[in-house]
């Protein structure tokens, strides 16, 4: 049996007859039921809740949170509705149950994390309404989409629920928890899925989210003949009234309507589809747009603080001693080697003042915000994704750019594919899961110095990451939210 | 032993049709055919995927006719032409709905038979609508394989092959398509049933009757379970780009002065 509703309707002892009532409402409405503790207005025992998704809904956020480094999060957009179903039946007068059905319609994905809230988990409104403009209205929970965690909300998430349920005004707010793993050679994947009513009782917090579908596309209900039946009664009643099914081709004339309203409706999909493939590619080509003009205003800028640089030395040189001029190419050219930026392959190498690491690490700043819009990491798997033991090293990330990845970027080559990591999700992740496999802690020594060799090296492109927890040495062991461990409360 | 793929990476938009086409359905295994390309380093990178039909709808016998192979190849031809990258067939999925997401033993035959053909073949499977009740958790999973023989004339075995989603921001043309054929394929294969039925010429008006409702319902399930989902994420999908168009222009606009600025 398909459905999502199925086994909500319990059988009565004698066989009821059932029906139900919609009565479509966004706050709950209680039918005589005793009054309970306050909480938020709702009595837990008399409802029953059955949620569902659609399939391409689902598969959109597993879309959204594929293309993203990071944890991914974003809205459940859709309409909660309330069905009594009355059941009836000889033994008892009347019983009626209250179900709830969560009904996500689409989802809002947010660009990236922290959108509309701080590394308290405090929500600014404004920025919320940013993210959801007109349609917040809609907002019936939110999403989490994390690798390599439990199937529990953190403490932030809970902070942040609550603020949301607040703000929004949704007393039966949901949240929809995804948790990604893989085996550590990578050839299988698994996302669950939770969906929680955070501000219930702990014990009724989670719903079985179902995925409607087309069910059974069986054709075995057609009939190949007929029940024989030799009354000529009924062989001539049901061809004169039977006449009127069909038209003159002797086909049915609901076959061909309802032909029609398919043709109409494929028609209108595929002329819809043709509207977003344009979208597509418009958008793609002002993100590269906005990327190449990124690039410009940085090398510009370099441009203009060499030139100002060469200018400013040429002055002390006129002044100063020889001894002291060498020594500031000196560290600076040693600074060059060290805290090499990605993306900067016009990089002048014929200039004497190479920039120092501070204006590397400004500089990071915009080359972070232009490579995590996505276009220059579509085309490169993510560093776990090139089939290495774990470790984003640069080597095994040179290796693997060698691999002859599709770098069809123009004039824009990245050449370390190394993108921050702001959940559990970096390259420990393969590892993680062998100790967590083999029941050990992640606690490797000598595998965390690595790591955090490889940030200190990437320094420049991680200035979300705490600075605390960079100097634990312990990158690996940031919670999903990007906090370090120790601080997560639960 | 050296398999003749060293990983595979799946396009996130063909991944997004895989995923599509294994939730439409949970009362039968659904199947495709991957496009992609075979790089130097041995990893099969794939672009898009093609939905199949599947003529033998027993339980587990996922087969691709040489019919089926022949069109894809046309088909991989064409995308070769748009994308101007040399594409060809280079593997096949299936749904393993409700069911482990492993291949069972005639999955693992139906490889080998594939790789006899095209060493480099690969097999991806969705595992999708498990339910765990009593944690209330839904799974989908899924996984990539090859087959191999441990010695010549013995079973053959899976080999697991990694396999990575990469990022693709912008949804491609062609998975675009490739989306959209579902619900066609699912009507031609409710006419051809009907018109088989239709065909016995015996049948009363009332058996008749019946059948061309049969017709009309399974339309209709297609349409409220497939075309209607289908047409409301394009929708969505529309406005969602939209938005980010209106923001990438402010954004452009915004850059270019800067830039004028310097």
């Amino acid at each position: 049996m398909i459905g999502p509703f199925t086994g909500l309707f319990h059988a009565a002892r004698d066989p009821p007859r059932t029906q139900s009532a919609f009565m479509s409402q966004n706050t709950l409405r209680r039918k005589s039921v005793p009054a309970t503790a306050r909480d938020s207005g709702i009595d837990r025992d008399v409802f029953i809740m059955a949620a569902s998704i659609s399939g391409y809904t689902f598969s959109s956020v597993c879309y959204h949170s594929a293309n993203s480094n990071s944890d991914h999060e974003g809205f459940l957009l859709g309409e909660v509705r309330q069905e009594e179903t009355v059941s009836i039946s000889d033994a008892q007068i009347s019983s009626s149950e209250f179900v709830q059905i969560v009904e996500i319609h689409n989802h809002e994905p947010c660009a990236q994390l922290f959108s509309f809230y701080d590394y308290a988990g405090k929500i600014n409104e404004e920025n919320l309404n940013n993210v959801l403009k007109d349609r917040r209205k809609n907002v019936i929970g939110w999403y989490r989409f994390r690798r390599n965690t439990q199937q529990q909300m953190s403490f932030r998430e809970q902070i942040i629920h609550k603020q949301l349920t607040q703000l929004l005004g949704v007393p039966d707010l949901v949240f929809l928890l995804f948790s990604f793993i893989s085996t550590a050679n990578s050839s299988t994947h698994a996302l669950e899925y939770v969906l929680f009513r955070p501000n219930r009782s702990r014990y009724n917090q989670r719903i079985q989210l179902s995925i409607p579908n087309l069910g059974n596309t069986s054709q075995q209900e057609y009939k190949v003949s007929s029940v024989p039946n030799t009354s000529l009664n009924y062989a001539k009643v049901i061809k004169e009234h039977g006449a009127e099914f069909f038209d003159k081709d002797g086909v049915m004339k609901d076959i061909r309507t309802i032909f029609q309203v398919y043709g109409a409706l494929q028609d209108k999909v595929q002329a819809v589809c043709g509207d977003v493939e344009q979208s597509e590619r418009v958008k793609e080509k002002l993100q590269e747009d906005v990327n190449q003009v990124k690039q410009q205003i940085a090398l510009r800028k370099r441009k203009t603080e060499e030139d100002r640089r060469l200018q400013e030395s040429q002055i002390v040189d006129s002044t100063s001693t020889p001894e002291v001029s060498t020594k500031p190419s000196e560290t600076s050219f040693m600074s060059r080697i060290t805290f090499q930026t990605p993306s900067a392959p016009e990089r002048p190498s014929t200039s004497p003042n190479p920039p120092s690491y501070t204006d590397l690490l400004s500089q990071g700043d915009n080359l972070l915000s232009s490579s995590s819009t996505p276009t220059n990491a579509a085309l490169l798997p993510r560093p776990q994704a090139v089939g290495s033991p774990g470790h984003p090293t640069p080597v095994s990330l040179a290796t693997g750019l060698s691999l002859g990845m599709p770098l069809s970027l123009g004039a824009n080559p990245v050449n370390t594919p190394i993108t921050p990591y702001l959940g559990n999700g970096d390259g420990s992740s393969s590892d993680s899961l062998d100790r967590q496999a083999a029941g050990q802690e992640d606690d490797d020594e000598d595998e965390d110095s690595s790591e955090y060799e490889n940030l200190v090296s990437e320094g420049a492109r991680l200035p979300l990451v705490p600075a605390s927890a960079l100097a634990q040495g312990r990158p690996a062991a940031l919670g999903p939210d990007g906090d370090a461990r120790g601080s997560q409360t639960t | 032993m050296v398999m003749a793929v060293s990983a595979v990476h799946l396009e996130s938009d063909a991944f997004l049709v895989c995923m599509n086409h294994a939730l439409s359905t949970e009362k039968e295994e659904v199947m495709g055919l991957c496009i992609g390309e075979v790089e130097e380093s041995r990893i099969v990178h794939i672009h898009s995927v093609i939905i199949l039909r599947r003529s033998d709808k027993r339980k587990d016998r996922v087969e691709i006719s040489p019919e089926q192979l022949s069109a894809a190849s046309t088909e991989a031809e064409r995308l070769a032409d748009l994308t101007g990258k040399p594409m060809r067939v280079v593997g096949w999925y299936h749904s393993h709905p409700h069911i482990t997401v492993w291949p069972s033993h005639v999955d693992v035959r139906t490889q080998a038979m594939y790789q006899m053909l095209d060493q480099g073949f690969v097999g991806l499977i969705f595992s999708c609508f498990i339910e765990d009740k009593n944690t209330r958790t839904g799974r989908v999973l899924y996984t990539c394989f090859q087959s191999a023989q441990a010695q010549k004339g013995s079973e053959y075995e899976r080999v697991e092959i990694p396999v990575h989603v990469v990022p693709r921001e912008a949804i491609g043309r062609v998975c675009l398509e490739s989306a959209v054929e579902l619900p066609r394929i699912l009507c031609q294969e409710e006419q051809d049933t009907y018109r088989r039925i239709h065909g016995l010429a015996h049948l009363d008006p009332v058996t008749k009757i019946h059948n061309g409702s049969v017709f009309t319902k399974n339309l209709c399930s297609q349409m409220s379970a497939v075309s209607g989902p289908l047409l409301q994420w394009l929708e969505d999908r529309l406005e969602h780009n939209r938005r980010s168009i209106a923001e990438l222009q402010r954004e452009k606009e915004a850059l270019l002065r800067e830039l004028a600025v310097l």
